[in-house]
């Protein structure tokens, strides 16, 4: 078997028409998601009242379904609900519309069990703590709970965002035409699908690889007062290289203070 | 200047303050002493209304009420005129030790920036952490988290600074620096109520000491009647266990 690399070559330049169709649906996804997963994790962790128990069936129902079954139900429902409402109009919309809503439901019951697991890790007495200094409750969250929390729940954000980028591929079902839809279509013609899949894998690799080290860069500059340890496995840079990268440790401590810190 | 009277708390149905009254005058340095769950914490986060109290009465900075009817308002003027130091530092995790410090200041007193910087190096240079100040708390000894912790309450000048346990989270060698720094606060005025189960800072530091069992203030004086001559078995048994310990 012999790879037709003159095809892989002309689908990898139609193919990047997608590229950003798919980072679209990605940050779209989550630009809306993030803040609505911070407010019903809030929900959820002062347990407030009807509210509580509507967030709770939203993510189970989200987390309880395939993503594809998702996709069918909003592609299916959606145009002919919006017929309804607006007539024939409703068929002229671009599908990525219906792209953006499955993949921010989607993600939206994911943040929300991040957040509300990153809130809980921080402990209950730094809230206390701003009390007792003349803060609100709603100063001390947003100045010292929240960002805290945002730094903890980071790498799951990470892992969200991932599987968000693999997930978006499915908008091709939709008939959106991203990554994956376009390189289908090139393959189509004359049955070169492994080529097309091929390129359609590396561009994924590729946009994955840069969130992740965006992802990275976000973590090692907003957790700047964890104290940095020696030598941390952080993120490797060089996917094949065996080098780990080496961050800088603090060592102006004695080391009976270091121990004692170990212990607290 | 801070009465209360009929302090009572219960968690569950579990009776933990059976009614206390305490009466803390400006310049005291009042020890709190006695056996673990006897309710020394609860006391001290009851009145500052960090735990809601199931009766009696405060009245503290103008405010004259029971607890159970303190307003908003009225809690914020009684956390605003204490101070706290807790037994597990509680600094904020994400601010270097002077935004420990200028962070009430600044968002809760309205404090202008550098003034509020000033005054935490003041207070810094008072708990000899001037050169740790964009120290962040994972950067800092235990010692040197629970100085920036003092630091932190005393730079917003409150009327009386509470203290739970502040040295039971240290290491041994570290206690020292800590108490150092309370006793100087001490000398030079403050009005503290510090549960403590260091017996030499009750016995020499204190004006007061106040001995508590099962939710009650079994009785209290000044340190040379408790420790010397005390008038309840239960002090006396008290003390003789711990200073056997130590
Ligand atoms: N949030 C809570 N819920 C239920 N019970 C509690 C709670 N906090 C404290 N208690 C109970 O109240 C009692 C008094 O606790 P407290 O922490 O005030 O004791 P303490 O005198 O400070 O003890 P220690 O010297 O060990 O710190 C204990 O029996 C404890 O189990
Ligand atoms: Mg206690």
């Amino acid at each position: 078997m012999s790879l037709d690399t003159d095809f892989m070559v002309k689908v990898a330049y139609t193919a990047i028409h997608g590229v950003p169709v798919t980072l679209k649906i990605v940050l779209v996804a989550l630009l809306i998601s993030l803040p609505i997963g911070v407010l019903f994790a809030l929900i959820r962790i002062y347990r407030i009242k009807v509210l509580e128990q509507f967030v709770k069936f939203y993510v189970s129902l989200i987390r309880g379904t395939p993503i594809i079954a998702q996709i069918l139900i909003v592609y299916s429902a959606f145009p002919s609900l919006l017929n309804t409402i607006i007539g024939k109009a409703a068929f002229d919309i671009n599908p990525i519309y219906y792209a953006y809503i499955v993949f921010t439901l989607n993600s939206i019951a994911t943040l929300t069990e991040v957040f509300r697991s990153a809130l809980q890790t921080v402990d209950k007495g730094q809230m206390e703590a701003g009390l007792m200094v003349g803060m609100k409750p709603r100063q001390t969250f947003w100045r010292i709970i929240f960002p805290q929390a945002l730094i903890s729940a980071l790498p799951n954000i990470a892992n969200a965002t991932l599987y968000l980028i693999k997930n978006s591929s499915l908008a091709f079902i939709m008939s959106v035409k991203d990554i994956t839809a376009i390189a289908k279509t090139e393959a189509a013609f004359n049955y070169n699908f492994l080529e097309a899949y091929l390129v359609v894998w590396v561009y994924y690799l590729i946009i994955c690889y840069c969130a992740e080290v965006i992802f990275y860069l976000l973590e090692r500059y907003f957790s700047k007062y964890r104290r940095p340890t020696k030598k941390t496995t952080g993120f490797n840079w060089l996917p094949f290289s065996i080098k780990q990268p080496e961050i800088e440790a603090k060592t102006d401590l004695t080391e009976s203070e270091r121990t004692n810190h170990a212990q607290n | 200047m801070l009465k209360i009277e009929g302090l009572k708390k219960s968690y569950a149905g579990n009776d933990i303050l059976k009614g206390i009254s305490i009466n803390v005058n400006k310049g005291d340095v009042i020890s709190i002493i006695g056996p673990s769950g006897s309710g020394k914490t609860t006391l001290l986060r009851t009145i500052t209304t960090l735990e809601e109290a199931n009766g009696g009465h405060i009245s503290f900075a103008g405010v004259d009420n029971d607890f159970q009817k303190l307003n908003g308002k009225d809690i914020h003027t009684i956390r605003r005129n204490i101070g706290f130091v807790f037994q597990n530092y509680n600094l904020f995790n994400n601010k270097t030790a002077l935004q420990n410090i200028t962070e009430g200041l600044i968002v809760a007193r309205k404090v202008k920036k550098s003034e509020a910087e000033k005054i935490a190096l003041k207070a810094l240079e008072r708990v000899g952490l001037t050169d740790r100040q964009n120290h962040y708390p994972s950067q800092l000894s235990g010692g040197q988290q629970q100085r920036v912790g003092i630091a932190r309450a005393i730079a917003l000048n409150p009327q009386v600074i509470f203290f739970d346990e502040p040295t039971s989270a240290l290491d041994p060698e570290l206690v020292g620096e800590v108490l150092k720094v309370m006793q100087d606060l001490a000398n030079s005025g403050t009005t503290m109520v510090v549960v403590t189960h260091q017996m030499n800072f009750a016995r020499d530091v204190s004006n007061r000491v106040i001995f508590m069992a099962d939710g009650y203030i079994v009785e209290q004086g000044s340190p040379k009647k408790i420790f010397e001559n005390p008038s309840e078995e239960r002090t006396k048994t008290f003390l003789t266990d711990i200073l056997a310990n130590v």
